[in-house]
């Protein structure tokens, strides 16, 4: 299993990949954090980590599909998928180190976004219990959707058709509680619940507002794992498909 | 040792591999020929476990494949059709990849790279990305990466294709080397190839064994049909009722009249060649005869193979279905028609 999580995380770093990726997602990050400083003296302003990554995650959503596109798609294309099923690994820890070497590379993202934190301590004061919710909720939501991702990848064969059916699953994901609360949805109670509940966002919206709740977690962890299950037997499944 | 079990595919409707066993002993190369499409790749799949067989087993040492595959991979080997090399990473931290997928021992990881890319003559390419290697170089890296780790088993599906004529002996004298502490199962479509290297060999064709022999018999069954070409310049008749007269000559097969009273013979024989060449020679000479051309000729491998895969009948040996081809031959046109009568 580490080999391959190394082979992974070798694709990652020694290409220009995470950190052409990362270079991206901060400067969207930093954008979002200067235009909110630059209004700082208007009556209305209000400047919060949290509400910065709440507004990030909508590019995002463009971020994680081309970050796990290649996961399973480029194997197959490249004819590697073989060398792998036939090697003393089980499929299922293949994809546990495929995914966590996309987590560590997620992890390498946020950890880039720490320096404004830092910056601001030195120019004033931030508030430690907030930021950090904030952190974990935008791990939780963004490693759920790298299963997503990863899920789609082992699909298709062309890493860019992975890359746009993710966003746009990602994107339907986005705005499902705005279509649950919608007013055709509402005259359902009912089907407006299951829907709400199935939405990552109002959840996310839970911690960063500083609130870590049990449901949340479970719902994230519960979310990755059926996500990883599935990726399992979708692989297993095209085996014994196909040629 | 590996068993291989009422192995059958299919993939939709189709049947790719129909009902085949056969077992691959400890030490031995055994070929697997057939032309493409045949079945080979999907059989060599089934066994490597990347594909999941219809109905059959795979024993490999004693290890079902589809029951225990993370145990019965580890005895393996396999350099698929396509070489599976990541063409962003160098030749060395690929190897290196392998041997940790292969669960080599840390300590023995650095010189099981260097054994396998000195055996394959590829040290000096170890800092190169193999994306720009060469065809043949990443046949011989695809082919470093099945013997990491020292396999018992190695599956090689077509090694040779895409090398060229020296590349080709180097691989085939190091599947040879291989037999003192291996077993290799080795693919091709061309008979000439699995015939100089291998022990035995399974022909293989549309997912249906054809054959299973030595090449010893192989060999023996194609030598002792030979052929004689005579070209000569003289009287036709006369060249021709020598000939027939000639002891041990079974019959001629061909006259080409090649103009200004040239002809050149197509003769079967039926005993010791260099004696009927000679007494044919001082026969013809005798009689004022010219010659102009005479050599012994085994008969066309690859047709003989051809013939052999596209049998419609399911034979045991390839004895059984060369005394089969023969009379065959004869009456072909006799038994192709009442053939037909009966089909309809």
């Amino acid at each position: 299993m580490f080999p391959i999580y190394k082979k992974e995380l070798h694709s990652f770093f020694f290409t220009p990949f995470a950190y052409a990726l990362t270079t991206l997602f901060l400067l969207l990050f930093t954008y979002m954090i200067s235009g909110k400083v630059a209004n700082i003296d208007s009556p209305i302003a209000h400047f919060s980590y949290t509400e910065v990554f709440y507004n990030v995650i909508i590019y995002f959503i463009f971020l994680i599909p081309i970050m796990t596109m290649r996961t399973f798609s480029d194997e197959r294309k490249l004819g590697t998928e073989v060398l792998l099923m036939t090697s003393p690994v089980s499929v299922l820890k293949i994809v546990i180190a495929k995914f966590l070497a996309n987590v560590t590379v997620f992890l390498f993202m946020i950890a880039g976004t720490s320096v404004f934190p830092i910056l601001t301590e030195h120019y004033g004061s931030v508030v430690y219990s907030q930021l950090i919710c904030a952190y974990i909720g935008f791990f939780c939501w963004g490693t759920m959707f790298i299963c997503v991702g990863m899920l789609i990848s082992s699909f298709v064969e062309s890493s860019i058709i992975a890359a746009i059916i993710g966003e746009m699953i990602m994107f339907a994901f986005l705005f499902l509680d705005d279509f649950a609360n919608s007013g055709f949805i509402s005259q359902y109670p009912k089907l407006q619940s299951v829907l709400y509940s199935f939405a990552a966002q109002p959840r996310f919206a839970y911690f960063s507002a500083g609130f870590i709740r049990l449901s949340d977690i479970v719902f994230f962890a519960s979310a990755i794992i059926v996500l990883l299950s599935w990726t399992y037997i979708s692989i297993e499944k095209r085996r014994w498909k196909r040629g | 040792m590996i068993t291989i079990e009422n192995l059958t595919k299919f993939y939709g409707k189709h049947r790719a591999v129909n009902d085949i066993s056969f077992t691959i002993n400890d030490n031995e190369i055994l070929g697997f020929l057939g032309p493409n499409g045949a079945g080979k790749s999907t059989t060599m799949n089934m066994i490597t476990g990347y594909l999941p067989m219809s109905a059959g087993k795979v024993v490999i040492n004693g290890v079902d494949i589809t029951q225990d595959p993370v145990k019965a991979k580890r005895d393996i080997g396999y350099l698929p059709e396509i070489p599976p090399v990541y063409p962003d990473m160098k030749v060395k931290e690929y190897l290196n990849f392998c041997a940790g997928l292969k669960r080599v021992p840390l300590g023995k990881k650095r010189d099981e790279v260097k054994r396998v890319m000195e055996l394959l003559k590829i040290t000096d390419v170890s800092g190169k990305l193999i994306r720009n290697l060469s065809k043949g170089y990443k046949q011989r890296v695809g082919f470093a990466q099945a013997l990491i780790g020292n396999p018992k088993f190695l599956i090689l599906d077509e090694p040779t294709v895409g090398l060229d004529p020296n590349q080709v002996i180097e691989v085939r004298k190091i599947i040879r080397d291989l037999k003192k502490d291996h077993s290799v199962i080795f693919s091709s479509h061309i008979l000439s190839e699995v015939s100089e290297v291998c022990d035995r060999v399974v022909i293989i064709n549309k997912g249906d064994i054809r054959a299973i022999d030595t090449i010893e018999n192989l060999e023996k069954s194609f030598n002792s049909q030979l052929v004689l070409h005579i070209k000569v310049k003289g009287n036709k008749t006369t060249a021709a009722s020598i000939i027939e007269m000639t002891k041990g000559i079974k019959e001629i097969t061909a006259i080409d009249d090649e103009g200004s009273d040239i002809y050149s013979f197509t003769v079967d024989l039926d005993g010791d060649a260099d004696a009927i060449r000679n007494v044919l020679m001082a026969e013809l000479l005798k009689n004022q005869v010219t010659i102009l051309e005479i050599y012994t000729d085994k008969p066309n491998l690859e047709n003989v193979f051809i013939e052999l895969v596209n049998r419609p009948v399911k034979k045991n040996t390839l004895k059984e279905l060369l005394e089969e081809m023969a009379p065959a031959e004869d009456a072909a046109e006799s038994d192709g028609s009442s053939e037909e009568k009966e089909e309809k």
